[in-house]
């Protein structure tokens, strides 16, 4: 089921960016912040919040439940405690956190955090990868960020697709050009390259997700010839 | 006439471009610690002056080769001249004082007064030739005239010669120069002990019949033995007396031993440091190709963490010295220089745009990257700078210092948090090619000539066979990428090959693209 409410905890630069690029995917994008002053801010609607664990306010005005949190609270440590009192409430939220290093990303999995962004290290593999590599950087970035036909797309593979039941391998994908096919994610949630040994023999059922790149129009092409759609499901996150 | 001549000689010698480039060349050879040459040069003279150490030692109860005898006399003594008169003319330059007296002269409108000058140069050369060094130079090269047996022993002053070629013992002699003052008041104290105990001693035992001390010489061998705390014991007092002086001198000797060994450690605790550093900055003037990251804080920290992984040389300035501290605890060069001074730079003696591959300001602080870019930029135009942005509203002032690529974290969060609602799937994916842990990864694989000769077009490549993807071919003429090209696609040199697979495959897919050609 699609989530339909965003709700940033925080207001800094990075909730700021993250409220930018989600407010178009979700219909109501509430922002939380610990500091009163907040409310003030002529730009942004901004609710203040506690962490006393009294969620019965905003659970008037939202589904929680069907809702994805991004935690951006500075102190990590009150980061910590937001996530785990949220987990601890509201079993199925869907939690997005930031951190500033792989240590307190850690401890924010374990406080309960779908997935955490780890800062310093994200940036530096930007970095890393700018001076290393920048013409894999420069696509990578494009397919996944930039507003340019090259996308990338999870297609999930339906009832009615004649892969179904068909062995990975066997599969010719010159057929459907410009497509390139990277990936495969099983039913158990895990990914498989698609040359690896266990994709190669891998017989594809229903449900399983093909991550494939090409531009806008190929991919549409793709699914129809293949019958089957692009999808997003959050019972689908593997961490 | 006689000036005119002579001014107009010395004007040409100072423009000549031939002669001031030999010059130029000489200098760097025989003086220029970063010059690349002068290290063959310096084990080229260690050679020769071990070889003429070996020779003296050998003849002393073997007899020696006619040739080896020559070879030392003469081959090595014209060499050392020839150096000796090389660093002579070095030293100072004849013709610019010959000039610079001219024009002096002729901005006083008067007739250029060439005695002056001539003075000046005997001056300058002669300080020269007074010179420790030089005085050991010219006596390295006296053993040419070998008839006098005598001079045959300044074959020795040529292991002085070493001091000159290994830079340790230079910066030894530096250290223990820093203490001079000290050094000299021990010598003295010492010399005053010495005296006075050889005199006591031999009024004390010089007409004792039993005592082994009878002469001066022998009485200053035993204070000195006995205040180094050596003590052969083959010249001891007997006198009551005699033995009362041994005392205060041992006494006097443990003192002496204690203080020369104390200043010693003081004064080489005291440069350690300073003698690091001279170290760091010669490594970094030979160092080529390397990243200059400037700040050490935590994405600094990460960032230097995977480029030395990916096997490149980097260097860290940062004017903390905490954080200096760690980044040499993290293995790297590090100097505890400003990046936003330009007189780091100048320490360095870098040529920017030979040595480094690019810039990285990584402070955490917009402030200081902006400082940091413009000190660079003043240096280098051409140079690539990447930078961090902490915060948006300054873009603008780190494009302006001329940072070639910025890189703005909390953007990175907005869009990945986008692609992880939108996508979280394929934003793994693709997280996990770009991530160095992950065994699938995107590599660039550069067309060379050489892989051209045998792979014309993409569809002979054979990446399948490999179980590699191909996901484009970047052109270079174009500037443009071109997603799952063709198979009639022509590769061109300096093209990129984007491909997606295990490692060991890719690597595999890489070594038939080279033994192809190998094999023709």
């Amino acid at each position: 089921m699609a989530k339909t409410s965003a709700l940033v905890f925080g207001f800094n630069n990075y909730s700021v960016e993250i409220i930018k690029n989600v407010q178009n995917e979700y219909g109501n994008v509430k922002i939380y912040s610990l500091n009163e002053a907040d409310k003030e801010n002529e730009e942004y609607s901004i609710e203040y919040f506690d962490l006393s664990d009294n969620w019965q306010a905003m659970e008037e005005s939202i589904n929680i439940e069907n809702s994805v949190a991004f935690c951006v609270l500075e102190e990590t440590a009150e980061n910590i405690f937001l996530v785990i009192s949220l987990r601890a409430t509201y079993e199925n939220l869907s939690i997005i956190a930031v951190a500033s290093h792989k240590e307190d990303a850690n401890k924010l999995l374990m406080a309960g955090a779908n997935k955490v962004i780890p800062l310093v290290e994200t940036t530096a593999d930007i970095i890393t990868n700018m001076l290393e590599n920048p013409i894999s950087n420069d696509v990578l970035h494009t397919i996944l960020y930039e507003e340019s036909d090259l996308k990338i797309a999870q297609i999930k593979i339906g009832k009615e697709s004649h892969f179904k039941d068909e062995e990975l391998s066997n599969i010719d994908w010159s057929h459907y050009n410009g497509i390139i096919v990277l990936s495969v994610m099983h039913k158990d949630m895990k990914s498989e390259f698609i040359y690896s040994s266990k994709a190669k023999r891998h017989i594809i059922e229903e449900d399983d997700v093909l991550v494939v790149v090409g531009f806008e129009q190929d991919i549409q092409d793709f699914e129809k010839k293949i019958g089957s759609n692009r999808y997003v499901s959050w019972n689908n996150w593997s961490w | 006439m006689f000036t005119k001549l002579i001014i107009n000689f010395a004007f040409y010698l100072q423009t000549s471009k031939n002669y001031q480039s030999r010059k130029h060349f000489f200098t760097n050879l025989l003086q220029n610690n970063k010059y690349k040459y002068k290290k063959y040069l310096d084990i080229f003279m260690v050679l020769l002056i071990f070889t003429s150490v070996a020779v003296l030692i050998r003849e002393v109860k073997h007899p020696i080769h006619d040739y080896m005898f020559y070879f030392n006399s003469y081959v090595i003594s014209i060499v050392f001249f020839i150096e000796y008169l090389l660093r002579f003319w070095i030293h100072s330059s004849i013709s610019k004082i010959i000039v610079d007296r001219a024009e002096h002269d002729s901005f006083l409108a008067r007739p250029t007064n060439l005695l002056k000058a001539f003075k000046k140069i005997m001056q300058v050369k002669l300080s020269y030739v007074f010179s420790v060094t030089a005085i050991i130079d010219i006596l390295a090269v006296m053993p040419f005239f070998h008839e006098l047996r005598l001079l045959r022993l300044f074959i020795l002053f040529r292991v002085f010669k070493l001091f000159r070629y290994a830079n340790s013992f230079q910066t030894l002699a530096s250290v223990l120069a820093s203490k001079k003052f000290e050094f000299f008041t021990l010598a003295i104290f010492a010399s005053v002990v010495i005296f006075v105990s050889s005199v006591l001693i031999y009024v004390m035992e010089a007409n004792n019949p039993a005592s082994p001390v009878n002469t001066m010489f022998e009485a200053l061998y035993w204070s000195i033995v006995t205040i180094s705390t050596v003590g052969y014991g083959d010249v001891v007092p007997i006198t009551h007396e005699g033995r009362i002086v041994a005392l205060v001198v041992i006494i006097s000797g443990i003192a002496v031993l204690a203080f020369t060994t104390s200043l010693v450690v003081s004064a080489f605790t005291e440069k350690i440091d300073e003698i690091k550093e001279i170290k760091t900055v010669e490594d970094i003037t030979k160092l080529k190709n390397f990243y200059l990251i400037c700040g050490y804080e935590s994405i600094a920290q990460d960032v230097a963490k995977k480029l030395k992984n990916h096997g490149n040389s980097i260097i860290v300035l940062d004017a903390d010295e905490e954080r200096i501290k760690l980044a040499k605890q993290d293995g790297l060069t590090a100097l505890q220089y400003d990046p936003g001074e330009l007189q780091s730079y100048k320490k360095l003696h870098l040529n920017m745009q030979k040595q480094i591959k690019a810039v990285l300001c990584l402070r955490e602080d917009d402030v200081a990257n902006v400082y940091t870019a413009l000190t660079v930029r003043s240096l280098s135009q051409e140079i690539h700078i990447l930078s961090l942005l902490m915060e948006n509203s300054n873009r603008k002032k780190l494009e302006y210092a001329g940072i070639n690529s910025l890189v703005y974290p909390q953007e990175l969060v907005g869009l990945i948090t986008k692609e992880l609602v939108g996508q979280p799937v394929a934003f793994e994916v693709i997280h996990e090619l770009r991530s160095e842990k992950a065994n699938v990864n995107v590599t660039e694989i550069l067309i060379t000539e050489r892989i051209l000769e045998s792979f014309a077009t993409v569809k002979t490549l054979g990446n399948k066979d490999f179980r590699v993807v191909l996901l484009g071919v970047y052109k270079k003429k174009s500037e443009h990428f071109y997603f799952n090209a063709i198979e009639s696609t022509l590769l061109e040199t300096g093209d990129f090959l984007l491909v997606i697979g295990y490692k060991v495959f890719i690597k595999e897919f890489e070594q038939h693209l080279h033994t192809k050609v190998q094999n023709g």
